[in-house]
């Protein structure tokens, strides 16, 4: 389509402009992904002259799109320096190269990373659930999916320069942070009242727990988002909705019904007992499943506010994606789980 | 939850805008136009299922009565505000009073209105969740 090839002629100016030594550079594989709600993604091969040598790298870009999901809580800037800040650390992540603020490049701001070789698998999908189960027989990745999400946890956040994420305050202060930040998000997007998701609010203000210790936390660790070669997690991608957090709050993520659809495995991937054991092993944290438990309603009523959002701005008509308008049937769904969860 | 009506029309529109000319192949292009053409048919013969909110009415006013036999809570129902915003009020500000009304009287409260919560969710799951 014309306007796919325009913003593949507008990416290779851009990246001419960065590599200023290049000759005859040409753009290949240019593909749009259909995953990622709340970003263009677009992942190329780049080739070039350059000092007689013939040179190739793969990129991966995302680009704010002016209306996608979580467009308030999810700031560009904010994941290329996430990913820049973990360059040097053992947490697998992709190369970050350059981040540009000015719309007027390619019509909102965008970052370039490198393109991990591998693949992330959808695990909603029929061939990705094939794609876990058989490497979960193998073997490898279910130790490597625990090694990386531990690589996050073992993190020395503060050393690494991530403090500008933001630090809560002792005690309860992280769980009261997470509930005001998709309280926020669903007061923006809702449009009608929704008592159970008031129900399940008011019970998590009243049940936070306090954090064991502060880590480096994800907040959306799960395969989907983790590239995958060689039965290894080459890199985990998806940087949107990490902070300075408790652990558990991955660790619950990791453990969640929302992950795995029908699959005896956590994350379609690892075995529980598995999981438990080893995490506690690499991190020496003990997991509290009581806090676990907690943080499980919190994600579904932060799925919720996703799904409100998404819909919202399909019925508004500010994003015309389906995927968005699908989600308005997900709404009643979460709130079912959370609302059994919690007796009723 | 989004109108079924306005659905179907964003549906009709991706499969002419989006899904149609990014099609090569005449056969499938024609079938997604057509499919185009039967969705506005179907969205003039579907009405918005009424049961589903009278339901939830049915439900929240059956609350709302027993609540005013709850001597400590029925000053914390606010009147002014109607439907599921009036339920929304009272079950915040349950959970603000907690301490003072006690915990065998909000635990009991607490109960009778996620009875009607697990009711009016039933309602919604008749369209979100196959059976």
């Amino acid at each position: 389509m014309a306007e796919a090839r325009l913003i593949q002629e507008k990416v290779r100016d851009y990246l001419q402009s960065k590599l200023p030594q290049a000759r005859a550079l040409a753009l290949s594989n240019f593909v749009q992904a259909a995953g990622g709600w709340s970003h263009e993604i677009y992942v190329f091969d780049a080739h070039w002259n350059e000092d007689g040598q013939a040179l190739g790298r793969g990129f991966c870009l995302r680009k704010d799109p002016g209306v996608g999901l979580l467009r308030e809580l999810s700031d560009l800037k904010e994941q290329f320096l996430v990913i820049k800040a973990l360059e040097p650390t053992p947490a697998p992540t992709p190369k970050a190269y350059w981040y540009e603020a000015d719309p007027s490049l390619l019509g909102g701001p965008f970052f370039v990373m490198e393109k991990v070789a591998g693949e992330a698998p959808n695990p909603w999908s029929r061939a990705g659930k094939q794609f876990y189960a058989d490497a979960a027989k193998r073997g490898k990745l279910p130790s490597s999916f625990v090694e990386a999400l531990a690589s996050l946890h073992n993190l020395d956040w503060r050393a690494a320069g991530l403090e500008f994420l933001g630090v809560p305050g002792s005690g309860k202060d992280f769980a009261q942070r997470e509930i005001a930040k998709w309280e926020g998000l669903i007061e923006h997007s809702l449009h009608k009242p929704e008592p159970v998701l008031t129900e399940i609010i008011m019970w998590l203000k009243a049940n936070a727990p306090a954090a064991q210790r502060l880590a480096f936390v994800h907040g959306a660790y799960r395969t989907g988002n983790l590239i995958i070669k060689d039965d290894a997690v080459a890199a985990i991608i998806d940087w949107e909705l990490q902070v300075i957090g408790d652990p558990m709050y991955d660790v619950a993520y990791v453990l969640s019904d929302l992950n795995r659809e029908g699959s005896p495995l956590l994350s379609c991937i690892v075995g529980r007992e598995f999981f438990l054991d080893y995490y506690q092993q690499l991190t020496g944290l003990k997991i509290d499943l009581d806090v676990c438990r907690y943080y499980e309603i919190l994600y579904m009523m932060r799925s919720t506010a996703f799904w409100l959002s998404a819909s919202g701005l399909f019925a508004e008509g500010r994003n015309k994606d389906l995927r968005l308008a699908r989600t308005t049937y997900s709404v009643p769904v979460v709130l079912d789980m959370a609302a059994r969860a919690l007796g009723f | 939850m989004i109108s079924a009506k306005q659905l179907l029309n964003e549906i009709v529109n991706s499969l002419r805008n989006v899904i149609a000319p990014a099609i090569d192949q005449p056969y499938p292009k024609a079938q997604a136009h057509m499919a185009a053409v039967i969705l506005e048919f179907v969205s003039r013969q579907i009405e918005e299922r009424a049961d589903i909110e009278q339901q939830k009415d049915f439900s929240l006013g059956a609350l709302f009565h027993d609540m005013a036999n709850f001597a400590e809570i029925s000053r914390l129902n606010d009147d002014k505000a109607e439907g599921e915003m009036r339920l929304c009020g009272l079950i915040e500000r349950l959970y603000e009073e907690r301490d003072r009304l006690g915990e065998e009287t909000f635990t009991a409260a607490n109960q009778r209105i996620r009875q009607t919560l697990r009711q009016m969710l039933d309602q919604e799951l008749k369209i979100a969740k196959a059976d």
